[in-house]
């Protein structure tokens, strides 16, 4: 269970997160959605102990994630499918980090099978395609069977194919009594495999709820994106024009 | 803190020393930075070797130690790239999750780049021996390992390369850039030294004996270096003077930039 208490990250005068609260409950996968620049990835770096919280709390099973003995057992994370050395190979990557935990290599053979990486195991991360990276960073997250996953975007760059292996494998995870807090921009896609959503923009929270109640409480939404587009209307800080559009000022422009 | 069941063991210091290892020896920068180390150090010792007269007076084991100018860039840039690969690439999202207290991490990176400096070193100043056989001979220069002075030399030729390496790594750990790291080192330990030489004087030659570049006085035999203790304006640092400033920088740079990942953000 991972738990964020009135959660504020300041950078300087810009509030990257702003008193947020929520619960991402065991045995569900909790899809994170926001425009980009909510504070989504901000979050997810507090909670795993990246970055200090300004004031507030976040936890996991009612944890600091620095005060884990053995986070990998505890969390898996995977926050950005580029953090891999380009010229190490798939294998050494993850080696280096189950040997911090002590973890087999058996292990690590496992979880190459489990994300289909077995025939470019032994391949330099440079040569990998996003999607590769993304199936690397998940084999990270999985490493330490750990009861709780926080994924950061996980089916950006994933073939068809990739996206329905995510979708039904966090819905095993959670099924097994695992917590997944899981973000993504992919409407449908969590629609699909998300039981409950937390919605934020501008670091703060704008809904928490069951995907079904959030598209019901919206005037005339028919799906989760509707619903999203309308909670999120007044929260989007980067928004691109139409082509024909140019000549026009942009109605709502960066806010930094 | 609690006690994590006994199938369920988590970080030890043993453990991220395992995974640094694992780390450094599986990029292939690794093994070039050392080959090339040890290639620089013993082919400038041969060059240095080809103005070797008779008459000169110079001991044999200055001549093999003579490389260091160029072996000390060699572990420095060793000690940069590991304390700036987690970054330059992100890996260090990955590394701290899975390590979270952050110094175990670099406490691992300093030591692993210690002993894969002192290999370095033992390589490059066996390479110099070899390669100056026979100019030494041809020269008259002896080099007498049951002599005091000439095996303290050799080993602090040893200890100058591995003090250099730490530099580097705290250096690269700090500033967190490979090129901006790089090039802090390089200023600090052979430009600024050089510039402050022009203009000798009271206040340049105390700054020059504090830099970490004083080290290299680890290199010099007994005789260069009472003449250098001679004419100076600034302090008499003797034979282990500049191995102690070296030192002192080394794990400076370490507490800082230990400072630096423990209380600062990892964004």
């Amino acid at each position: 269970m991972i738990e964020v208490e009135s959660l504020t990250k300041r950078y300087g005068t810009v509030r990257a997160v702003d008193e947020l609260s929520f619960t991402a409950h065991s045995g569900a996968v909790t899809g994170f959605l926001g425009p980009n620049g909510a504070g989504k990835s901000t979050t997810m770096r507090v909670v795993v102990g990246l970055e200090r919280p300004t004031s507030g709390t976040a936890t996991v099973d009612g944890r600091r994630y620095a005060d884990l003995a053995a986070p990998l057992h505890a969390v898996g994370v995977m926050l950005d499918a580029r953090s891999v050395h380009p010229g190490r190979t798939a294998f050494r990557h993850l080696l280096a980090q189950a040997r911090t935990h002590g973890i087999s290599r058996k292990r690590v053979d496992e979880v190459i099978g489990m994300t289909g990486l077995e025939s470019v195991a032994g391949r330099r991360a440079g040569t990998f395609s996003l999607g590769m990276g993304q199936r690397l960073g998940i084999a990270g997250a999985l490493l330490g069977d750990p009861g709780t996953l926080i994924l950061d975007e996980p089916v950006n760059g994933l073939d068809p194919d990739g996206v329905l292996w995510v979708r039904r494998l966090v819905r095993e995870l959670a099924d097994e009594g695992r917590t997944v807090l899981l973000s993504s921009h992919l409407m449908h896609e969590l629609a699909l495999c998300a039981d409950r959503v937390v919605i934020i923009g501008k670091g703060r929270l704008l809904a928490d709820a069951p995907v079904q109640e959030i598209i019901d409480r919206s005037t005339g939404a028919a799906s989760l994106e509707d619903a999203y587009l309308q909670l999120t209307a007044d929260s989007v800080q980067y928004r691109g024009r139409s082509a024909d559009d140019s000549a026009t000022t942009p109605t709502a422009g960066s806010t930094r | 803190m609690t006690v994590a069941a006994p199938t369920r063991p988590g970080v030890t210091f043993s453990r991220v020393l395992a995974a640094e290892w694992t780390k450094l020896l599986s990029v292939r920068s690794t093994l070039w930075t050392v080959v090339g180390t040890i290639l620089a150090a013993a082919s400038l010792a041969f060059a240095l070797g080809m103005f070797v007269r008779p008459d000169s007076g110079q001991s044999g084991s200055s001549l093999i130690v003579s490389g260091y100018l160029l072996a000390q860039l060699g572990t420095l840039v060793l000690g940069v790239m590991v304390g700036t690969g987690e970054y330059s690439v992100g890996t260090f999202r990955v590394t701290f999750t899975a390590v979270p207290r952050r110094l175990p991490v670099l406490l691992a990176q300093a030591l692993i780049t210690a002993v894969v400096a002192l290999a370095t070193a033992v390589g490059a100043l066996l390479a110099s021996f070899l390669v100056t056989v026979g100019q030494r001979g041809a020269g008259g220069l002896t080099v007498d390992l049951t002599d005091g002075a000439t095996v303290r030399v050799l080993v602090d030729y040893v200890c100058f390369l591995v003090g250099v390496a730490v530099v580097g790594l705290g250096i690269g750990a700090l500033l967190r850039r490979p090129t901006a790291a790089l090039v802090t080192g390089v200023l600090v330990l052979v430009v600024f030294d050089h510039l402050l030489a022009v203009n000798p004087g009271r206040v340049t030659d105390t700054v020059r004996a504090l830099l970490p570049g004083s080290g290299a006085r680890l290199t010099m035999d007994d005789a260069t270096l009472t003449a250098l203790d001679a004419t100076t304006l600034g302090p008499q640092l003797g034979p282990w003077g500049g191995g102690v400033v070296l030192g002192l920088w080394a794990v400076g740079l370490l507490i800082a930039a230990g400072y630096r990942l423990r209380r600062h953000d990892l964004a």
